[in-house]
């Protein structure tokens, strides 16, 4: 998944980044608020971790004003306000959970997760496409009841497909939930790893159509 | 001793003292009046008895019935013979003087006056005692009212002065009750004018007491807050220690875990820093200190961080500046100052300078970065507060820091622009010893 990261101190943003990157995420990350509400119009994330305290615009203010203009995009709030009137103020701006500083980061990573399906509209870490299982908590992968060793791009790769079954995904659009701004991509990444997620898994899992992109086979 | 007992013993024995001045008054007057008056009734006894005896064989049937007064009467001869006397069971004065005399007997002061008529001397004499008995039962009669008062006054002063105390009473209980939190002032009904001032005075203290603790409750929740920011960041470094799986990410992780480290010790260093310039302590200043080699002093100091940045730092002094202050406060200062215009500068140079304007002294540092916009320049001195472009690490508790110190010494701290070109001058400017 694609995580716009909004934290204006250097530290904790970049412990932050490097860790939900270990978890697989593509994290871009920026350091005030009117940053933060231009990068998420651009449309390409699925979930924003917004800092209360920001420099030039506060965190409540980029909420409202996302909210007010219709956007949906996933947010979850992570700072250190921890009254009860600044949580229910933040959830009542449009939120969809709120994480107090100091955080581990685990808690953090099950946050984005839970959030993350609730969105989609699942209640179970666990996805299912026919014979393929995906547990999105522990980020493993099973293939016919067996456990498939994946890389931490290649399963997000898989989740990604696997999150809307049938739906095609380009490569540009694979490439943006799997890569941040700041990251090298190689040209071919994406064909490298839906090569190799061909080979542990079946060939016939994930088609390709010229023009359209990848998609998840539905049944099978 | 409570008021209450000092009034009555106060008023009580300013009655009884009066009382017992006026029976003293009376007494001394009553005597006199008694004194004069009985003499004269000595001499009209005299006279009379003088003008009724003619014969001493008369003297019998003239002085029939005179016993029964109180005054003795003694007729001698010529010849110094007693031929009468009224009381022969008392030992009255024998001695005989003409006119008015007073003799002292075994049988106490006796008041004498004799006359002489056709070889008779008559001699009429009166205890002086009986003429105090009559003084003391006028001062007597005199004191009796105030006796009888002071009972009466002791519970009439208890009753009022209780009734006035009440709201000392009320109000202590009022205080009394209150938790250390509760310190809105002390209001009563009807507050008697002379305990106003105290209640002024206490309701002052109460309301600075309630600022200062609202001052000293608003910094720990702020400083708890700041804390937080360190803390989580240590918090997320240390875990991407320990899940380093590499030796270059172990490393990394380490670097900046040893980062988030040195940041938190900043921020708990700089808040000890912030409460121990305390503003109610007076300075300590045995030697002046002299800022000029303090500039120099620091300078020298810092040069290694300012060279790591790639910054030029140096020491621009006349002549010596002193100052009566503490030494290791005013390091303090000028510390903060450089390692702010290090942290804020990019690129270019720090130039520490110290002198004498007029009858102060001062402290300057100037850079060559960013400046602070003109409109923030009244808040970067607030605890905590950080500049928009503020790097990372800074505990935004400096200026802060600086402008207390700053105060300690009776000074003034103020932002400037250099005398040419973008960056910030803040000067310090202290009284010179």
């Amino acid at each position: 998944m694609r995580l716009l990261l909004v934290e204006d101190d250097e530290m904790i943003g970049a412990a932050a980044r490097e860790g939900l990157r270990q978890e697989g995420h593509a994290v871009d990350w920026v350091r005030d608020g009117v940053q933060a509400e231009a990068a998420a119009a651009n449309g390409v994330y699925d979930l924003v971790l917004l800092d209360l305290g920001l420099p030039r615009r506060g965190g409540l203010a980029v909420l409202r004003t996302l909210r007010a203009k219709g956007n949906d995009l996933p947010v979850l709030i992570v700072t250190a306000r921890d009254a009860v009137a600044d949580r229910v103020a933040g959830l009542d701006a449009g939120a969809d959970d709120y994480l107090v500083k100091p955080f581990d980061l685990d808690e953090l990573a099950a946050r984005v997760r839970a959030v993350l399906r609730r969105r989609a509209g699942r209640s179970s870490a666990v996805l299912r496409v026919g014979e393929l299982e995906i547990d999105t908590a522990a980020r493993r992968a099973r293939w016919k009841g067996r456990d498939v060793q994946l890389s931490a791009r290649e399963y997000a790769l898989l989740e990604a497909l696997a999150d809307r079954p049938g739906a095609f995904l380009s490569r540009a659009q694979l490439e943006e939930r799997l890569y941040g701004w700041d990251e090298e991509v190689a040209s071919n990444a994406v064909e490298v790893h839906i090569h190799a997620l061909r080979r542990k898994l079946d060939p016939a899992l994930i088609r390709n159509v010229r023009g359209l992109g990848y998609s998840l086979a539905k049944d099978e | 001793m409570s008021i209450r007992h000092r009034l009555i013993v106060w008023l009580l024995s300013s009655v009884l003292a009066g009382g017992l001045l006026a029976a003293g008054v009376v007494f001394f007057q009553a005597r006199d009046e008694a004194n004069e008056l009985f003499d004269y009734q000595l001499r009209q006894l005299a006279l009379t008895l003088r003008d009724r005896i003619y014969m001493p064989t008369q003297l019998a049937e003239v002085l029939q019935g005179e016993e029964a007064l109180d005054f003795v009467i003694q007729v001698w001869a010529r010849d110094g013979t007693r031929l009468y006397m009224s009381h022969p069971q008392l030992h009255v004065p024998s001695a005989v003087q003409l006119g008015f005399s007073a003799v002292q007997t075994d049988q106490g002061r006796w008041r004498v006056f004799a006359i002489q008529q056709r070889g008779l001397t008559i001699q009429v004499a009166q205890p002086l005692s009986a003429r105090a008995r009559l003084a003391l039962a006028a001062a007597w009669r005199t004191l009796i009212p105030f006796l009888v008062a002071l009972p009466l006054m002791g519970l009439l002063i208890w009753r009022l002065v209780g009734r006035e105390l009440r709201f000392l009473e009320s109000t202590a209980q009022d205080v009394a009750r209150r938790t250390p939190e509760s310190l809105e002032p002390i209001v009563g009904g009807a507050i008697p004018q002379e305990i106003q001032p105290l209640v002024a005075a206490l309701n002052g203290l109460l309301g600075r007491l309630g600022h200062a603790l609202a001052q000293q409750r608003h910094f720990i929740a702020d400083a708890a807050h700041e804390l937080r920011t360190p803390l989580t960041a240590l918090r997320l470094q240390l875990q991407l220690a320990e899940r380093a799986q590499d030796p270059a990410d172990r490393e990394r992780a380490h670097a900046m875990l040893r980062e988030g480290i040195a940041r938190a010790t900043r921020v708990v260093e700089q808040l000890l820093a912030l409460a121990r310039q305390d503003p109610e302590a007076p300075v300590e200043s045995e030697a002046p200190v002299d800022l000029a080699e303090l500039a120099k002093s620091v300078a020298h100091g810092e040069e290694p961080a300012a060279a790591a940045r790639g910054l030029t730092l140096a020491a621009e002094v006349a002549g010596p500046a002193l100052v009566h202050g503490d030494r290791d406060a005013l390091r303090a200062l000028l510390e903060n100052l450089v390692d702010n215009a290090i942290r804020y500068t990019p690129r270019g140079q720090v130039t520490v300078r110290a002198g004498r304007a007029e009858r102060d002294a001062f402290l300057e540092v100037e850079d060559t970065g960013p400046g602070i916009p003109a409109a923030e320049r009244a808040r970067v001195f607030d605890r905590f507060y950080r500049g928009e472009a503020a790097p990372a690490g800074g505990s935004g508790l400096g200026l802060a820091i600086v402008r207390r110190i700053a105060e300690r010494h009776r000074g003034r701290v103020e932002l400037l622009d250099p005398a040419e070109g973008k960056g910030l001058r803040v000067r310090a400017t202290l009284p010179a010893a």
